[in-house]
């Protein structure tokens, strides 16, 4: 679960970091003087749309950004400073330790930044002093070990899978996270419940991702699912969404993913691709049925392995062919 | 990994572990025994059922065991195998969160046991055993090892690849930490003497499937090695089902991946059924 900004900032100072003074708005923003607004979404790439701006005319920034649909806002104090760099935490994936990664360079895509380092501190010891000398030379700061040791607690102890400040500010008071970045790993929200209630978040995880195309997809396993996706674009598709229905989906989680990928307005026709294992065909069939009146949208259905033949015959009496390729079900959606 | 390997079933009684157990024994997998905490003294499909590992393993002798636990409890189980003396443990479980996969494959790994999974489909040995939940029908004894980070998407390459036969096909799993990572499996291919040619699954995230083409570039591996990686349309940031299919700070890209490959002279199938073709070709 992506934490919003003004959340990741909260979870931040409490651990001891320096963010600025913030205030969180909806519509209306008394003071006067140089702010930064920044719309509270989830998605990325705020900068590049507009929605952080920096400004002596915060209530204007607010309307504007309004008419965009945002409907909540961190309006901050601005802060000036020398120097951005970067820093995160997270789990390194091959030695399953925590991993503390810099660049002298802030304020910019991680992916594009030439001088990330990556250290690697073992949750059997935890963040010591040597490690600090380390990072601070090599982003030239001193004085983040308040920072380190918050991000590190984050991964080891809040169950974040990323937890990152860019940029940090370098001011004469230290360093400072302008902007953060939270992600709870899902598995483990089970266990802050207090964060969700604080934050008042229900969430659900979802295997429902959005492309953006017109190609509704869905399939079983994530692996499948994908490669589900990737044909479409292969073969000059866009792929409007990923739905993975799991392992032994049934009739009615067949069902609720058909709607649920329809009712995009964007989709106009839907592959779905299942490969039975522990989920049966003519289950799968039978959900399809089910919804195919509802959703009014063409589906071309590949289905291969247990119970087969059974969702079949379910299909064709509902007038669709199932394929036993995945390719020649993409391959006729596209064309239609 | 034979027929004569004998695997206790940890969250026996469960609806998956009980589904799983009947399956694993039909195709003659040698389950001894199950464990759920509380229902000692009971039978599924036959095997004796045990409170502890412990337990079981006083009566009955076993070297791998596979875990049906659900996500909360799981790392317990596998804590309790690795104790217990197990050498072999296979985690089904999806959902284990991610800091506690790290800390209990840590663990495993200083005591010497191997630990396959979390969130694996397990690993089938064609006509001598299975430890897993891979329907049997789409393997056949042969000559290729599979290596996969995918469940259904593995079926699907096996099925596709069933002429030339599987010697072992494996399914490490679908969390950014497992027990036995891609590049390890594929070492254990190279070494297998049943195991002509080596297919990879693949997918975005980590950076397992770089190390591979390492291997190839230096000559650690040997064998005919063709790849598959899904997630080449994938948003980055964004998680594609699996936990560890999300690429963060840019690590384990397509692109990264289809590039090592390349340089290593790995033949890479635009789609799972081109794996096949590139097999052949090699074989």
């Amino acid at each position: 679960m992506k934490l919003y900004e003004w959340e990741a900032k909260h979870l931040l100072a409490s651990l001891g970091v320096r963010v600025p003074k913030g205030q969180l708005v909806k519509d209306k923003f008394e003071g006067k003087g140089r702010y930064v607004v920044k719309a509270q979404v989830l998605e990325g790439g705020r900068g590049k749309r507009g929605l952080v701006r920096a400004t002596d005319d915060p209530q204007s920034a607010i309307d504007e950004m309004r008419k965009s649909g945002v409907d909540l806002f961190l309006v901050e104090e601005y802060v000036p400073h020398d120097r951005e760099a970067y820093i995160s935490a997270l789990l390194d994936r091959e030695t399953g330790e925590p991993m503390i990664a810099v660049s002298p360079v802030g304020g910019v895509d991680v992916e594009s930044m030439a001088q990330v380092r990556t250290f690697v501190i073992p949750m059997e010891r935890g963040v010591r002093g040597y490690d600090l000398i380390k990072i601070e030379r090599h982003i030239g700061i001193k004085g983040v070990g308040d920072v380190v040791n918050a991000l590190y607690k984050l991964v080891t102890e809040y169950d974040a899978e990323l937890a990152e400040i860019n940029p940090l500010a370098v001011t004469p008071e230290g360093p400072i996270a302008l902007d953060a970045k939270v992600i709870i790993d899902d598995n483990a929200l089970f266990r802050h419940q207090d964060l969700l209630s604080k934050f008042n978040r229900a969430y659900k995880p979802e295997s429902y991702v959005d492309l953006g195309g017109d190609i509704g997809i869905i399939s079983n396993g994530a692996g499948l699912t994908m490669a589900t996706m990737d044909m479409v674009k292969l073969m000059g598709g866009e792929p409007a969404d990923f739905f993975d229905v799991g392992g032994g989906a049934d009739r009615a989680r067949v069902k609720e993913a058909l709607l649920r990928v329809a009712s995009n307005p964007r989709v106009k026709r839907i592959v779905i691709n299942i490969f039975g294992g522990i989920t049966r065909c003519d289950e799968v069939a039978r959900g399809i049925v089910e919804a195919i009146d509802v959703i009014k949208k063409p589906v071309f259905v590949r289905l291969s392995g247990v119970n087969e033949e059974e969702g079949r015959k379910i299909l064709a009496e509902k007038g669709i062919e199932a394929y036993s390729r995945a390719i020649d079900a993409i391959g006729d959606a596209l064309r239609s | 990994m034979n027929r004569n390997t004998r695997v206790i079933v940890q969250g026996i009684t469960g609806r998956e572990g009980s589904f799983h157990t009947k399956l694993m024994l039909d195709y003659g997998t040698r389950i001894v025994a199950g464990v759920t905490p509380g229902k000692g003294g009971t039978y599924v499909h036959g095997v004796p059922v045990y409170d502890t590992v412990e337990d079981a393993l006083r009566e009955h002798e076993a070297e791998a065991s596979i875990v049906f636990v659900p996500a909360q409890r799981a790392p317990d189980a596998v804590y309790e195998a690795v104790d217990a003396g197990i050498k072999l443990v296979v985690v089904v479980t999806e959902h284990i969160p991610i800091v506690d996969s790290a800390r209990m494959i840590k663990y495993a790994k200083a005591r010497g046991v191997r630990i396959v999974g979390p969130n694996s489909p397990g690993i089938i040995v064609p006509e001598e055993t299975l430890i897993g939940i891979m329907p049997v029908r789409s393997f056949r004894k042969g000559r290729v090892g599979i290596a996969s980070r995918s469940g259904t998407l593995t079926y699907e390459v096996a099925e596709a690849v069933k002429e030339l036969g599987h010697s072992t096909v494996i399914g490490v799993g679908g969390d950014p930490i497992v027990g036995t990572p891609l590049d390890e499996a594929a070492l254990m291919f190279e070494n297998d003497p049943e195991t002509e040619a080596i297919v990879i699954i693949g997918e975005i995230g980590g950076t397992s499937e770089e190390r591979i083409a390492e291997y190839v570039l230096s000559g650690k591996i040997k064998k005919p090695v063709v790849a598959y990686i899904a997630g080449r349309t994938a948003p980055k940031e964004r998680r594609m089902g699996h936990a560890g299919a999300v690429v963060y700070m840019g690590q384990g890209t397509f692109e990264s991946k289809m590039n090592s490959f390349r340089r290593a002279n790995v033949p890479v199938a635009e789609t799972p059924y081109q794996v096949a073709e590139l097999l052949r070709q090699l074989l």
